[in-house]
């Protein structure tokens, strides 16, 4: 649904995105991952149109966007800014919900609805009332999706939305993602989370100094000899432990339970 | 222009807006830009400033075709416009060309205004960018959601002013939590005088202040009794 | 030794309504490490504040108890003068920064202190270095990205050289390669003397690090020790069990299951070790049954 084809994006200073060709398949769940710097909020902000590309095209549902507003493509992208704060334009929750679809000029009733249906999957329905700045920060960020959802969009941008959140906000706000990609939503998602991406990414894209140095399943990034610590990532650590216990036979992965069960397992095989 | 202290550097931006007001040719007031603009290229800013120095000509261009169309003169016109122009150039050059916390250090120790008002003055120089960026934030924020700018002015007006509202809630914690970090990083602390050596005048400094003093002074006299100049 | 920071019956409210604080009652020893950790809005960051002083006297509020720093009460102390001992990173870094190029934020602080400015070039120089901002000197702050405006945010700090620094979530918009950079740098200060508080929430970054983890709950300190005392008794309160680092869900889950204990895995390193050790006993017992 989204195409890339050989974008690249120059900052006076410097090159930000280097020649990046990718296609986006409806139903995707993709993070894109890299150092700081390396081009990742570069490269969402011109899938949205909030840059355009100095070379390059990007086709969206195979239309060029050169020509389009961020506001053009606001019904079948919802981009989630980093800062929560940034993004508040209104004095209550509903409110800020509704200011997408006001916009647009969807009718009352669907504006009503799509408002209802962004609180109950945010979880934010018992806050309609409430002041969106005095929110705390997980809710912000759930604020800043409901906010872009009430538009009814086919996929959603989100640049870093866990960073500075505790375990428990992160992981109400993955669990939401994960749903909202199970009913058909394209994800696409900037992060620094390792764990994240290994429990949630289908597919990596992996920056370095503006360049798409990988792409692929998160499996294949972490098992082949790829560079990890010169692209700024970290192999997740479970997955970690678990290759280096390869050669006593415990057979990779990254979940807790399963490192226990095959350290285990053997065990309580030879007590029976 | 770095080599000068910063309070000559006020000093000249007095002179030079004194010196905009009292002139009323346009051919000297266009004299007095050039200059200013010699001296922006002789000391070196950043690219940022020259942006900033095409948008302000621009927007004395404007006032200048405003002015006509109201109803002035061309002379009065670009009188105007210059003036403007003259104004905030040396404002401009001023600021490219000292450290922010020099500027404070000399309104606190050598203009004796209290450390607390000459801080709220540059930290509100500080704030511009912030504020020029966060103003973009919401712009874009709002986009994402579906607000375009196409369509009458009225209706760009109306959303604009939507703008002003998170703008300003937003600038009002971050000022907050400005003025704790000022505090946390040791502002205000008895030891900050030593540290003032660096904003003392020096002869070139001193020559400077006379010189365009006494050049004020004449044109003053002069303006009183025109004995023509 | 003489503790840096003690909290005395600590209880603070910013408005009547609702102790942000309640009776804290912890002492950090001098060169310690220590992990300030809890869900969000539990009081980490008025812990920070408070510290630093700028609870109460900044933020004014109702007090109860007291705290010291350096057996000084903070109150009897104005927060320029304690700045000088007392270094902070807030968490909202961005408001932080004062200065308008990368240099002058640095020597901000160093001029508050009285430094001369030859002196001052130097140490910017080599505290960018430190925290891999080098030739950035020029730039102007409203143009770097949240990760280079958070290191400078620490740069800016670090450079006083204080005896404490207090860091609240100092690693939030940093890379997992950048973060580990800074709790190294972090780590070789503490090691040279430098007392450390760190608010952080994902525990995996500091296993190495922590020599006492304070956890806050509500405004209570709900426990206070090293690792292994105090991650363990973490499964207890549901906000918290999700913050258990995932390495020690794995250390627990084998422990109760083999009812045995580990050393303290700081490192996946360190659980290697121990793994192994526990499967060559194992196939060693097998052999012998």
């Amino acid at each position: 649904m989204l195409e890339l084809r050989q974008v690249s994006f120059a900052y006076p200073q410097f090159t930000a995105v280097r020649d990046i060709s990718l296609t986006v398949e409806p139903g995707e769940f993709t993070a894109i991952v890299g150092k700081n710097g390396s081009g990742k909020t570069t490269l969402t902000r011109l899938m949205m149109s909030l840059l355009k590309p100095s070379h390059g095209q990007i086709l969206l549902n195979g239309q060029d966007t050169k020509k389009l507003l961020p506001a053009d493509l606001a019904t079948t992208i919802g981009y989630v800014f980093q800062n929560p704060d940034r993004q508040i334009l209104r004095d209550t929750v509903e409110q800020e919900i509704a200011y997408g679809p006001q916009q647009l000029g969807f009718s009352p009733d669907r504006q009503q609805k799509n408002v209802q249906m962004a609180m109950e999957v945010c979880g934010l329905a018992e806050l309609a009332q409430a002041y969106p700045r005095s929110l705390s920060k997980g809710c912000k960020q759930r604020l800043a999706i409901a906010s872009v959802l009430a538009l009814e969009p086919q996929m959603l941008i989100l640049d870093e939305p866990t960073s500075g959140q505790d375990a428990t906000d992160k992981d109400k706000m993955m669990k939401l993602l994960a749903d909202l990609n199970n009913q058909g939503l394209t994800i696409i998602l900037v992060t620094h989370d390792m764990e994240i991406l290994m429990q949630y990414a289908q597919r990596v894209i992996v920056l370095n100094a503006g360049n798409m140095v990988f792409d692929g399943t998160p499996n294949d990034l972490f098992m082949d000899n790829n560079p990890i610590a010169a692209w700024g990532l970290q192999v997740p650590t479970i997955l970690h432990l678990s290759q280096k216990l390869a050669k006593y036979g415990i057979p990779a992965t990254n979940s807790a339970d399963r490192l226990c069960q095959s350290l285990l397992g053997p065990m309580e095989d030879k007590q029976l | 222009m770095r080599r000068y202290a910063p309070l000559t550097k006020l000093i000249l931006t007095i002179i030079i807006s004194i010196w905009a007001i009292l002139f009323d040719s346009p051919a000297i007031l266009a004299g007095v830009a050039g200059l200013q603009l010699l001296l922006l290229a002789i000391t070196r800013v950043s690219t940022t400033v020259y942006k900033g120095i095409l948008g302000l000509v621009m927007f004395a261009l404007m006032l200048a075709v405003m002015q006509y169309l109201f109803g002035a003169t061309i002379s009065l016109a670009l009188v105007t416009g210059l003036r403007m122009l003259n104004m905030t150039l040396i404002f401009i050059i001023m600021l490219a060309s000292t450290r922010i916390s020099d500027i404070t250090a000399a309104l606190v120790k050598q203009c004796r205004i209290p450390s607390d008002y000459a801080f709220m003055f540059t930290a509100a120089l500080r704030f511009i960018p912030d504020f020029l960026e966060e103003s973009k934030a919401v712009r874009e924020a709002q986009s994402c959601r579906g607000y375009s700018s196409r369509g009458n002015a009225f209706k760009r007006m109306k959303s604009y002013l939507t703008v002003v509202e998170p703008l300003v809630l937003r600038a009002v914690t971050k000022s907050e939590t400005m003025a704790m970090s000022l505090e946390l990083r040791g502002f205000g602390s008895q030891r900050q005088q030593a540290s003032l050596a660096h904003v003392a005048l020096h002869g070139r400094d001193y020559i400077l202040i006379s010189l365009t003093t006494l050049v004020t002074l004449a044109l003053i006299i002069n303006k009183l009794q025109p004995i023509g100049f | 030794m003489k503790p840096a920071i003690e909290f005395n019956g600590f209880s603070y409210a910013y408005r009547q309504d609702k102790l942000a604080l309640n009776n804290i009652q912890v002492s950090i020893p001098k060169g310690s490490f220590t992990v300030i950790t809890g869900p969000s809005g539990a009081g980490k960051t008025t812990l920070c504040l408070a510290i630093a002083g700028a609870v109460p006297q900044y933020f004014g509020g109702s007090v109860a108890g007291n705290v010291q720093v350096n057996q000084t009460d903070t109150r009897n102390i104005s927060m320029h003068d304690l700045a000088l001992h007392v270094g902070s990173v807030l968490q909202d870094y961005e408001s932080q920064l004062v200065a308008m190029t990368v240099e002058e934020e640095i020597a901000f602080g160093l001029e508050n202190m009285g430094m001369a400015e030859h002196d001052i070039q130097e140490r910017v120089r080599r505290v960018l270095q430190r925290v891999g901002l080098e030739g950035l000197e020029q730039r102007e702050v409203s143009s770097l990205s949240g990760g280079q405006k958070q290191r400078l945010a620490i740069a800016g700090v670090l450079v006083l050289e204080p005896e404490i620094i207090v860091l609240d979530e100092p690693t939030s918009a940093l890379d997992p390669q950048g973060a580990v950079q800074i709790y190294e740098l972090l780590h070789t200060l503490n090691s040279q003397g430098v007392t450390v508080v760190v608010v952080e929430h994902d525990l995996s970054q500091v296993l190495s690090y922590a020599q006492q983890v304070l956890v806050i709950h509500e405004g209570k300190l709900l426990y206070c020790g090293t690792l292994s005392e105090v991650l363990p008794c973490m499964i207890d309160y549901p906000e918290l069990q999700t913050a258990m680092p995932i390495l020690w869900q794995v250390k627990l889950q084998l422990e109760e299951a083999l009812e045995r204990k580990f050393a303290d895995w700081r490192s996946v390193e360190d659980a290697k070790q121990d793994i192994v050790r526990f499967i060559m006993q194992n196939k060693g017992v097998c052999r012998s049954a």
